[in-house]
């Protein structure tokens, strides 16, 4: 049964990945980048049959299992030496682009509350999952998510094709550019692929920077929980304060942490090593191709200019100063 | 009616049951936890089988 309706769409992905590495290897861009180009293509030109939708809607756990992989090639000396400044720029930059998207929606544009709420989470934190999960807390309406969903998406979209080229013009190091991409793109995805489309350093930097600002979600959306039931608005904040942490922690993030340290403890054979590298630059493809089915033109062009301006304006803000502080920094 | 739900149950694998079951416990995880799951089973799989992945 599950074979049935899964199997045909997970089998689109891995052709999709082959495919993605065929045309990189005869001189074409990034495979990565690649793998998003197809997915784009296929949602947006021949459109994805319902026969193959369940299969493909996988591409999320595929990704999930690929950050726990990558995992196991971390150095935890590197990350111990710079984590502090790097959760620092983390915590700031979230901070400010949280603040900034609130402020500018309901005060500039005058924007509904929620629909601030929405975006702003959407912005600083982890893209859809973020609006997703603000939007249960704070009870916002099926338009409202939509509509905040669609603004990241839309910067998604942006951000996979504008971050490698300024990181190429500015000559960015892997280090720099990765923690950029990680602290101010949205989605987790997104950041992956333009982390690793620069170099393996920057992948693995990108990744670790967007995982420690994916952690930050159980907090943030805990803040909008008691907010909105200390305004009166919501029926949120319940007192289960550790159990929205909890529930809203992504916990593939623990799996990644355990690879981590068994692979600085030596677990693994450089053979093993390489293998489960190999396998993580596999399952990072079948998520990429799945992940560009995601990025519709026709959601895309529903977005309002108001969220578009007040996002872009963040996100200048965001990348600009992050980039100017990381500069200073490595 | 009987004798169907007889020879259907008949027709069935030995392990079909052991899988639905399997199936059900996978489809019940969060999907983060299904992430760690499948990388677990591949780092099994290398660390464990001498399982080569080529790229």
């Amino acid at each position: 049964m599950a074979v049935r309706r899964l199997g045909p769409g997970i089998v689109v992905l891995c052709l999709g990945a082959v495919l993605a590495r065929g045309i990189a290897d005869v001189g074409g861009p990034n495979h990565l980048l690649v793998a998003i180009a197809l997915g784009f293509a296929l949602g947006n030109v021949v459109g994805v049959p319902d026969r193959l939708a369940p299969g493909i809607a996988t591409h999320k756990l595929w990704l999930g299992a690929g950050i726990v992989l990558l995992g196991a090639s971390l150095s935890l000396e590197a990350v111990l030496e710079v984590g502090g400044p790097v959760l620092a720029v983390v915590v700031g930059v979230t901070g400010l682009t949280l603040v900034l998207v609130e402020v500018l929606a309901r005060n500039v544009f005058g924007l509904a509350d929620r629909l601030s709420s929405l975006l702003a989470a959407g912005a600083s934190i982890c893209g859809v999952s973020a609006v997703v999960a603000v939007a249960g807390v704070l009870e916002a309406k099926e338009g409202q998510i939509a509509y905040a969903a669609a603004t990241v998406l839309l910067f998604d979209a942006i951000t996979i094709v504008v971050y490698p080229i300024v990181g190429e013009l500015l000559g960015l190091s892997g280090i720099v550019f990765g923690i950029w991409a990680g602290v101010s793109m949205f989605s987790t995805g997104p950041v992956v692929a333009v982390g690793f489309a620069h170099s393996e350093v920057a992948g693995q930097w990108a990744t670790m920077t967007k995982l420690t600002r994916n952690a930050l979600i159980g907090v943030v959306v805990l803040a909008y929980a008691s907010y909105y039931a200390r305004s009166g608005s919501a029926g949120a904040g319940d007192g289960r304060s550790l159990g929205l942490l909890w529930a809203e922690f992504p916990k593939f993030v623990l799996g990644f942490l355990a690879l981590a340290v068994l692979s600085s403890l030596g677990a693994f054979s450089p053979d093993q090593q390489a293998s489960i590298e190999n396998a993580y630059g596999w399952l990072f493809l079948l998520a990429f191709v799945g992940l560009g089915t995601e990025i519709r033109l026709a959601t895309l062009r529903a977005t309002g200019s108001a969220p578009v301006v007040v996002v872009l304006v963040a996100l200048l803000v965001a990348s600009v100063v992050s980039l100017g502080v990381l500069t200073v920094l490595f | 009616m009987a004798q169907g739900q007889k020879a259907e149950r008949m027709s069935r694998a030995p392990w079909e049951p052991y899988a639905a079951r399997l199936w059900d416990r996978w489809t019940a995880l969060e999907r983060d936890w299904r992430s760690v799951a499948v990388g677990a089973m591949v780092v099994g799989s290398v660390a464990l089988l001498d399982l080569q992945v080529p790229w």
